[in-house]
């Protein structure tokens, strides 16, 4: 946690002090998650980038979602050069008109010699953008709150009788629908035929009516990690790499549930209206490297997009556990993981925040401040 | 065994074998493609709520698909049949068990491939139809191709149409068991183990190649311990008889809407898009309606998704539309509607005991999948297949007796009041009975003029008593046929009535009319049921013009009888 607070410290200097830095030197301001996330990037790659390149690199919050780009590009003022968005936002983003397009002339083949279309995964090199790395949306239990029979399944996770305790859930229609109706048995393959139905989406709701009273929302991926680990809540959602690094790097006593992990992709993006555009370039092709992308695998559990990259993930740079068991890719994490549809979230953005919304202020809720 | 014995036995395994896998593997091939089409079509087509959804901002543009794509589609269907299938109807599983029982040519490829096609331009345009029909169909069109083969192989055309329909219905429900079964079961009608085992090999290969390419989740997944009280078993078999009843409304909607097809005043190719049109107006607010019904198929399994009221509305639209559908012209199955509508009967039955009977129960799933075996099984007839799905599907013992008792007392029913199956019913109104079983049927499809002979006695009317007899002597018959100088029939004289009369005497006083007469149409079957209280040698066949063909002896009908009955003896015997 010391860490994060002199990553936020230096962020806040950065912030107060832009002019000066601007006419010091180039600066490239990244749009990134925050946290244990953020520290594994700012070592895999903003801070060898700016070792090779004498540019520095900036980063601010992001917590998903189009609003902020919407609101930028209509201002004016585009301050981001570089986002780090979910799949599913960047192809909604890029229909919009939101992303400039990038050349796949600036990505590296892998040390193989092989293409970066082959090297990459399909449907990672994008107009719009580039996946980087496989990340998943598990949950996760606090050891001491079930000491006899643990929880192993989505459906416990709803079980308030078998497992009582509050439950920390992101304040976002993200995740949670396809888990309430897992809880009920749908298979993973029928999920989002099911919830594009007025019936489905009714009945998840109306699952997660039976756990309300219990839930604890939260929005940045390390509030999740926080509420378990302070024992706040018995289970939480969350990122895997970040229950990782409290599990492995902290001690937390926590485990992860892998039944009905959601897995989905990160990727590089760079906004319309940015004026630094070849250096946003410059800097996703230097992030996309081999070398790169396993560094930050052997920092914190996310599986590199790159198969060139995948093969070079070891031990834990700092415990010298072994990543690739906690990968959320790994085959025995497979047997029940649901792959993000990307193209039902970035066609339904609008639905399920409606959905969402009406359901919270049923419940008496405020409207959610980041709701995607 | 010689060697020559020995030689044949090897080329019979193994061309048997290469037919049963080739027949398999096509079959399985073209099943997975045209269910994927029709996925892909729903998509396309905003039919599928997963497209639906996606396109929700644009709302006006989903409601316009929803009364445009089923009627229009209807249109395309009306077109095809009217000018590529040759039958101008839709061909549909009872083509398949003709083509496999008799050994009249079937409707030709190009027939069949133009109605496979109006069915994939029906179930993509989201008509209330079912895609197995044309599935077993698409199979058995492999299968006889595969017949016509010159390969010396017995019963080779009937055995390569099982094949491809076993591959087909092991692939769509991957299930190669109740593939296998449901092949015998509804096709060929006997077990013998010369056809068993090519169709085994075919099903075992459509499920390789399910697996091994199509990954589609299950038609129905559920978690289900065990039934808890053995009382709930009477409850299952009240479900059956239940659901005959339904499945008999069913068939009644379906003639209904057929016969007024018939009536309603537009041209043939233009009714599947009114029924379209009907389909996509009530679609608007009974979206459940539309399509095959996934989505729906797996709610009714999980509580809660329905209410009451709302699975009632859903059983009766669904039942209405499918009829509709059916009657006027789209081309599909019934299997999968009723599949549907059995679920949700089922969900439903399981919902409203509870407020009957206040007992404790073992949840809705297991009266879910009841509902739907006992009435699917019913109007396809096929208990044993629906019994195997549910077995293949779920691997659960206790499912799938609690199944088994409802599709018994549900088929016990229905074969009581409708018979059979609707294929059976369908194939009665053919001329083609099976109801009495397959003897009955088959020595109905065989004309007796094929066993007719020309050896009699011809008298004309303006001859004299004693010629005629005379001619009887040298001949040495006791009958004559009767017939004017044009060749018409006029009826027989028998020896004994000419014995003493005046040599002469007229002989048209003498002539016996109102004997047995057979047609040119008189079937086998028939000929033995007009044989009954017939004193004479042999019964004159008349064609339609009033002329005699020739005769009839006795001994031929026997014979005949006996030749057919072998033939399917030896076929329901035979081994590999």
């Amino acid at each position: 946690m010391k860490r994060l607070s002199a990553c936020a410290r230096l962020a806040m200097v950065l912030l107060i002090l832009p002019g000066l830095v601007a006419a010091e030197d180039q600066v490239l301001t990244v749009a990134t998650w925050g946290g244990a996330y953020e520290e594994s990037q700012r070592a895999a790659y903003f801070e060898p980038f700016t070792e090779q390149t004498g540019i520095e690199v900036r980063t601010v919050v992001y917590n998903g979602g189009l609003q902020v780009l919407r609101d930028q590009l209509a201002t004016g003022e585009v301050e981001w050069d570089v986002i780090d968005m979910i799949q599913s936002d960047a192809s909604a983003a890029c229909e919009e008109g939101l992303l400039e397009t990038i050349p796949p002339a600036i990505l590296e083949p892998a040390p193989d010699g092989a293409s970066p279309e082959e090297d990459f995964m399909t449907g990672a090199i994008d107009p719009c953008f580039i996946t980087q790395i496989v990340f998943s949306t598990v949950i996760a239990y606090d050891d001491r709150a079930f000491p006899g029979v643990k929880p192993r399944t989505v459906a416990d996770f709803f079980d308030l009788e078998t497992f009582p305790g509050k439950r920390a859930l992101r304040r976002a229609p993200v995740g949670l629908l396809e888990w309430a109706l897992l809880s009920l048995s749908v298979p993973k393959e029928q999920l989002y035929d099911l919830l594009s139905t007025r019936r489905g989406l009714d009945l998840a709701f109306r699952r997660l009516d039976e756990i309300r009273d219990d839930i604890v929302w939260w929005t940045g991926g390390d509030e999740s990690v926080e509420l378990l680990t302070s024992g706040k809540v018995a289970m939480a959602t969350g990122y895997n790499g970040r229950f990782f690094d409290a599990q492995v790097k902290e001690g937390a006593p926590i485990s992860v549930i892998w039944d009905g992990q959601l897995i989905g992709f990160n990727s590089w993006a760079i906004p319309r209206g940015t004026d630094q555009v070849a250096i946003a370039e410059q800097f996703i092709g230097f992030a996309t490297r081999t070398e790169n992308m396993a560094a930050q695998a052997n920092r914190i559990s996310y599986g590199p997009a790159r198969r060139s990259a995948r093969q070079h993930i070891g031990l834990h740079v700092e415990t010298r556990v072994p990543m690739r068991p906690h990968m959320p890719t790994a085959p025995e994490h497979m047997a029940n993981a649901v792959i993000r549809d990307h193209r039902w979230y970035s066609q339904t953005v609008r639905l399920r925040e409606q959905w969402f919304r009406n359901w919270l202020e049923r419940n008496g809720e405020a409207l959610p401040e980041t709701s995607r | 065994m010689d060697r020559l014995d020995v030689r044949q036995t090897v080329y019979q395994v193994t061309m048997v074998t290469v037919v049963a896998v080739a027949v398999g593997a096509v079959a399985s091939l073209a099943a997975i493609a045209f269910v994927e089409a029709v996925l892909l079509m729903n998509d396309y087509l905003l039919v599928s709520p997963y497209a639906r959804i996606q396109a929700e901002d644009r709302h006006l543009l989903v409601m316009a698909a929803t009364i445009a794509v089923p009627a229009f589609g209807g249109l395309i269907v009306g077109l095809i049949v009217r000018w590529f299938v040759r039958e101008r109807r839709a061909l549909a599983p009872p083509d398949v068990i003709l083509a496999a029982q008799t050994q009249r040519s079937g409707p030709g490829f190009r027939s069949g491939l133009a109605s496979t096609l109006a069915a994939l331009v029906s179930l993509g345009s989201g008509a209330s139809v079912g895609q197995y029909g044309p599935l077993v169909y698409l199979g058995a069109m492999f299968g006889n191709l595969a017949g016509h083969l010159k390969l010396k192989l017995r019963h080779q055309r009937s055995i390569a149409i099982a094949c491809g329909v076993a591959a087909a219905i092991a692939t769509a429900f991957n299930a190669p068991i109740a593939g296998l079964v449901f092949a015998h079961e509804v096709i060929l009608r006997h077990y013998s183990l010369r056809a068993f085992a090519p169709v085994t090999v075919a099903s075992a290969t459509g499920y390789i190649i399910a697996n091994v390419i199509f990954d589609r989740p299950a038609l129905f997944l559920v978690s289900f311990g065990h039934v808890e009280h053995s009382y709930e078993f009477v409850f299952f078999a009240l479900e059956g008889v239940l659901s005959a009843g339904l499945a008999c409304a069913f068939l009644w909607l379906l003639r209904a809407s057929t016969a007024a097809a018939r009536r309603f005043p537009v041209p043939q190719w233009l009714k599947p898009a009114s029924a379209g049109l009907v389909l996509g107006l009530i679609a608007l607010w009974i979206p459940e309606v539309l399509g095959i019904g996934q989505e729906t198929l797996r709610f009714a399994t999980i509580e809660g998704a329905f209410g009451i009221g709302e699975l009632a509305l859903i059983i009766v639209a669904k039942l209405v539309l499918t009829a509709l559908c059916i009657g006027f012209g789209f081309v599909g199955g019934v299997f999968s509607p009723a599949l549907l509508v059995g679920i949700l009967f089922g969900a439903f039955y399981g919902l409203v005991l509870p407020y009957l009977l206040p007992l404790p129960y073992s949840g809705l799933e297991v009266y879910a999948i009841c509902g739907m075996m006992a009435l699917a099984s019913s109007v396809i007839g096929a208990p044993l297949t629906t019994i195997l799905i549910v077995f293949e599907l779920t691997r659960s013992y206790d499912l799938t007796i609690a199944a088994m008792v409802a599709v018994v007392f549900s088929n016990l029913i229905s074969y009581r009041v409708i018979g059979r199956s609707l294929f059976d019913l369908q194939l009665r109104a053919r001329g083609f009975d099976l109801s009495l079983g397959r003897d009955k049927a088959i020595l109905e499809t065989h004309p007796v003029r094929d066993y007719g002979s020309q050896a009699y006695t011809t008298a004309y009317v303006d001859e004299t008593l004693g010629t005629v007899r005379q001619r009887l002597v040298d001949d040495d018959r006791a009958e004559a046929m009767v017939l004017t100088r044009e060749g018409e029939f006029q009826g027989v004289v028998r020896l004994q009535n000419l014995v003493n009369g005046r040599a002469e005497a007229p002989l048209d006083a003498m002539i016996v009319s109102g004997t047995t007469q057979f047609g040119d149409d008189t079937t086998v079957w028939q000929s033995m049921e007009m044989l009954r209280g017939f004193l004479g040698e042999a019964v004159p066949l008349i064609g339609d013009d009033g002329r005699l063909i020739g005769v009839v002896p006795e001994e031929a009908v026997i014979r005949a009888y006996l030749e057919i009955v072998h033939d399917l003896r030896e076929e329901e015997n035979e081994a590999a």
